[in-house]
């Protein structure tokens, strides 16, 4: 195989990863949550297909943990990238509050601990961050290079994973937008993932809930 | 090393040998797999569970009511409720527990109380059409599904009222 063929297999394999993984999601998201209720344990079935993908992938590309954005030594980097975007949305954030007589920053699970949701906030927003940075962002660099069009793939994926939630769409894609490009430029998923589970705090705590509904997103948002 | 803005193609996840491409491809393939049969079970399992195919039943109009007997065949001691519409339009709801002899004898179900029958009054002279549903409940009680028992009914009032089946059900015994 010459070299122009090769480039375009390995394009194609690498689409064809990030479908798979988006198929499994929407089969969550989507058919799951109609068919037998997001409460059923049957929605583990497509969490551990695309996470059993995507290790058997990282796997079989040789990436470490390290590449993927399990480290350390740039969370520095990463943090002060994230810093001026995050003071920024912050702002907005807690402005629309203000202005709206919205904001309590103990509504999230009904004034819970201050700090244990955004800290499982945190883990969660890991795993997302896992998933659409260490992941897909990756895949969406092997076809397109680190170059706007990765990085609003990204955004685009994660706003549609939250489909057919307006708000939630319009944050996820802005913040999959600075996410994806923060990531190109220092791959820690520790930093995006503090960064994922104070901003979804903020918005929470600061945008109406009327607004936001209860973060449904998929068949649960109109089911 | 890489650094820190190299992107993942001049790394190792860049170029893959044909062994490794074709194992990706393998797993790939498989996981589709995997996942079409697995929405399709789903598919399938939801279905059995709203519509369950084990109703079964039949219904004629008579000079004054809708009657028929309707039976679960997985349930076969359980009473089906049912529905009446007329002319798509909801008019009563029910539950099949009358003496219906023949319907055990004829070997449809184990025991005869499976009966049941709706007064119909009240309704315009002409020909309508009636539909028997059997309710069904699945979910936890989140949902209720109708499945039509038999065919819909078409009968005809006259102007006192009295009804009669227009189906041609041959010759009665």
């Amino acid at each position: 195989m010459n070299e122009a063929t090769n480039d375009g297999v390995e394009r194609s394999l690498a689409i064809w990863e990030i479908l798979s993984v988006i198929t499994s999601c929407l089969i969550a998201e989507w058919v799951i949550t109609a068919v037998v209720g997001a409460s059923s344990v049957l929605i583990i079935v497509p969490i551990i297909f695309a996470f059993g993908f995507m290790f058997w992938s990282h796997r079989l590309r040789g990436e470490s943990l390290r590449e993927i954005g399990f480290r350390f030594d740039n969370f520095g980097k990463a943090a002060q990238l994230l810093a001026l975007p995050m003071v920024f949305a912050t702002a907005i954030l807690i402005g629309i509050g203000y202005y709206n007589r919205s904001m309590d920053f103990f509504r999230w699970r009904g004034g819970g601990a201050i700090l244990g949701m955004p800290l499982l906030g945190i883990a969660w927003g890991l795993l997302q961050q896992y998933a659409l940075q260490g992941f897909i962002n990756r895949r969406a660099q092997i076809v397109w290079g680190p170059s706007i069009v990765s990085i609003l793939v990204v955004a685009v994926l994660f706003a549609s994973f939250h489909l057919p939630n307006p708000v939630l769409m319009a944050a996820t894609f802005v913040g999959g937008l600075v996410w994806a490009t923060i990531y190109q430029r220092a791959p820690n998923l520790f930093a995006l993932a503090i960064s994922h589970g104070l901003m979804t705090w903020i918005l929470i705590s600061t945008i109406p809930s009327s607004l936001l509904h209860g973060l449904r997103v998929g068949y649960k948002f109109i089911g | 090393m890489p650094s820190l803005t190299d992107p993942p193609s001049e790394d190792n996840c860049g170029t893959l040998m044909d062994t490794t491409r074709s194992k990706l491809s393998r797993i790939l393939i498989g996981k589709s797999i995997a996942e079409t049969v697995f929405v399709g079970l789903l598919a399938v399992g939801f279905f059995f569970t709203a519509f369950p195919p084990y109703f079964h039943g039949f219904g004629e109009a008579r000079h004054d009511s809708i009657s028929g007997w309707a039976v679960n065949n997985r349930a076969p001691w359980d009473r089906v409720e049912v529905q009446l519409f007329i002319d798509d339009r909801f008019v009563a709801s029910g539950v099949a527990n009358l003496s219906r002899p023949d319907v055990q004898q004829a070997g449809w179900a184990r025991d005869e109380w499976h009966g049941y029958s709706f007064p119909v009054s009240n309704i315009g002279a002409g020909v309508h059409v009636a539909s028997v549903y059997a309710v069904h409940k699945s979910g936890g009680g989140i949902r209720r599904t109708l499945q039509l028992l038999g065919y819909p009914i078409r009968f005809a009032v006259d102007e006192n009222g009295k009804l009669a089946d227009l189906v041609d059900r041959g010759p009665k015994k």
